[in-house]
């Protein structure tokens, strides 16, 4: 059973990261449980599932044929301080071996609560910072099919370091094969194209020097008619040295279950506030009016706690 | 099937560290059991789909030749499109309600025999947020400028699709 016991050597990784996540992030109120507990013992069920996720694939002898190059990444965001490090599991979940890329990439948030693109030329000075201090391995690693890596992360922080709050993004990416440039029949008029997407992911690794504290705020929701159909928009203000993280829900009064509900919504520092735009589904739509509460939450993993919190009557 | 087996082997890496947990008990007395939740994110191109224009023969005039984000080329007056064409799809998947951001460029430079180019914008349909269940999926189409005098042969290049988290 090679799949078990690498699950359980994906498992050991995590309760290693668990360790390191407590005092990766001071300002956290992560309290680890000191015994197994149902909670823990649910949390470990939610992980084993997540990372069995790569094992079903060996497990069932009948899967859809998949692209090369897709992946798994995971978790989806590194908080590091300068102490300990952490990682990422990155895994092959496609039908062939192959090749990933792992790169350093900066992005920017504009207020439109986009990441844009940043160029190495373009950066400032705390992203130059950011770039310096991340170290990684490995950058580059071949996988066979459901094959996870553990790719390393830490930091080394110059001395003099300014407080703040500094950020890189980690792009996981498959390397295309090269394609044997296929000779159409020369008889043939004309021309072929081929256009290769190589697809992947980013996911922030944030580096936090110093106390750092940061508040938000919402104001002025409203509803807005998009290409794409209704959403439901409204601007959310930070202030302080770091960005906020969290969970947006947005509830009608004297109900419990949210009407819309969004979770991994960041504000980072180098804007004062976004917009934050919600697709409205149809069933929802016609509930979405008089008094309601917005309301956004830190992720459950640090806490649960209630970041801030606005009551609306939307007509 | 897949949830029974998800489960099975989610309950069989359980019962291992179960025991591993119990066994560090009865050798120490402050024995932890500890785990992370690892939120994940996956991407996966739907097997059999690329971005395809079909076969496109010139005529000696101009066009652009556009393949929506269904798959669907739209007919071609001065130029003649022939083969099938099709869309790049993309299935994404993580936590549910996560919210993510495609980063698609907005147009590619492909290379020809010679040193020949042509230029390709690039469309895709939006995601912002993954559905209740964690899965979100997103085409990309393009539009593909043919010059008069566009040399025939082969054109290639590549362009980087990425899923963004906050």
């Amino acid at each position: 059973m090679d799949v078990v016991s690498s699950l359980v050597t994906l498992f050991r990784h995590s309760v290693l990261r668990g360790d390191a996540r407590e005092t990766a992030c001071p300002d956290d109120q992560y309290k680890p449980e000191k015994k197994m507990t149902i909670r823990g013992l649910r949390r470990l069920y939610r992980t084993c599932v997540g990372l069995g996720l790569a094992a079903t694939a060996l497990v069932l002898p009948t899967l859809p044929a998949q692209a090369a190059g897709d992946l798994l990444v995971a978790p989806t965001r590194v908080v590091l301080d300068g102490r300990r490090g952490a990682e990422v599991i990155l895994n092959n979940i496609g039908s062939e071996t192959a090749t990933y890329r792992i790169s350093l990439e900066l992005r920017r948030m504009t207020t439109e609560g986009r990441l844009v693109d940043v160029s190495p030329e373009e950066a400032n000075e705390l992203e130059r910072a950011a770039t310096e201090m991340v170290r990684y391995a490995p950058r580059r690693v071949t996988l066979p099919p459901n094959q996870p890596q553990a790719i390393r992360l830490g930091i080394r922080t110059p001395q003099n370091l300014a407080d703040g709050e500094y950020r890189v993004h980690l792009l996981f990416r498959a390397v295309p094969k090269a394609v044997p440039v296929t000779q159409q029949d020369q008889e043939a008029k004309g021309f072929s194209i081929a256009l290769t997407p190589i697809y992947g992911v980013t996911i922030p690794v944030i580096i936090r020097q110093g106390k750092l504290t940061a508040t938000a705020a919402i104001a002025n929701a409203r509803i807005e008619e998009g290409a794409e159909g209704k959403t439901f928009a409204f601007d959310l203000s930070r202030t302080g040295n770091r960005s906020t993280y969290g969970e947006i829900r947005v509830v009608k009064q004297g109900h419990d279950e949210p009407l819309l509900m969004v979770r991994g919504i960041a504000v980072y520092p180098e804007v004062n506030g976004r917009k934050v735009s919600l697709p409205v589904p149809a069933e929802v739509a016609a509930q979405l009016k008089g008094p309601l509460s917005i309301e956004y939450y830190e992720p459950q993993n640090i806490g649960g706690g209630l970041i801030a919190k606005t009551d609306l009557v939307l007509r | 099937m897949s949830k029974f087996i998800k489960a099975a082997v989610a309950s069989s890496v359980l019962a291992a560290s179960v025991m591993g947990a119990s066994a560090a008990q009865a050798a120490t007395a402050t024995a932890e059991a500890r785990a992370n939740i690892l939120e994940e994110l996956t991407v996966t191109k739907v097997a059999g789909t690329d971005l395809d224009f079909g076969t496109i023969i010139t005529t000696g005039t101009a066009e652009v030749v556009t393949v929506d984000t269904s798959g669907v080329r739209a007919t071609c007056t001065s130029v003649i499109c022939s083969g099938t064409s099709d869309a790049a799809d993309f299935t994404v998947s993580g936590s549910n309600g996560a919210a993510v951001q495609l980063t698609v460029p907005a147009s590619v430079t492909l290379n020809g025999p010679g040193g020949a180019i042509m230029n390709a914008t690039l469309i895709s349909t939006a995601l912002t947020a993954l559905d209740a269940s964690g899965n979100g999926s997103f085409s990309v189409g393009g539009a593909l400028s043919v010059a008069s005098a566009q040399a025939d042969g082969a054109y290639s290049n590549t362009f980087t699709v990425t899923v963004d988290y906050n």
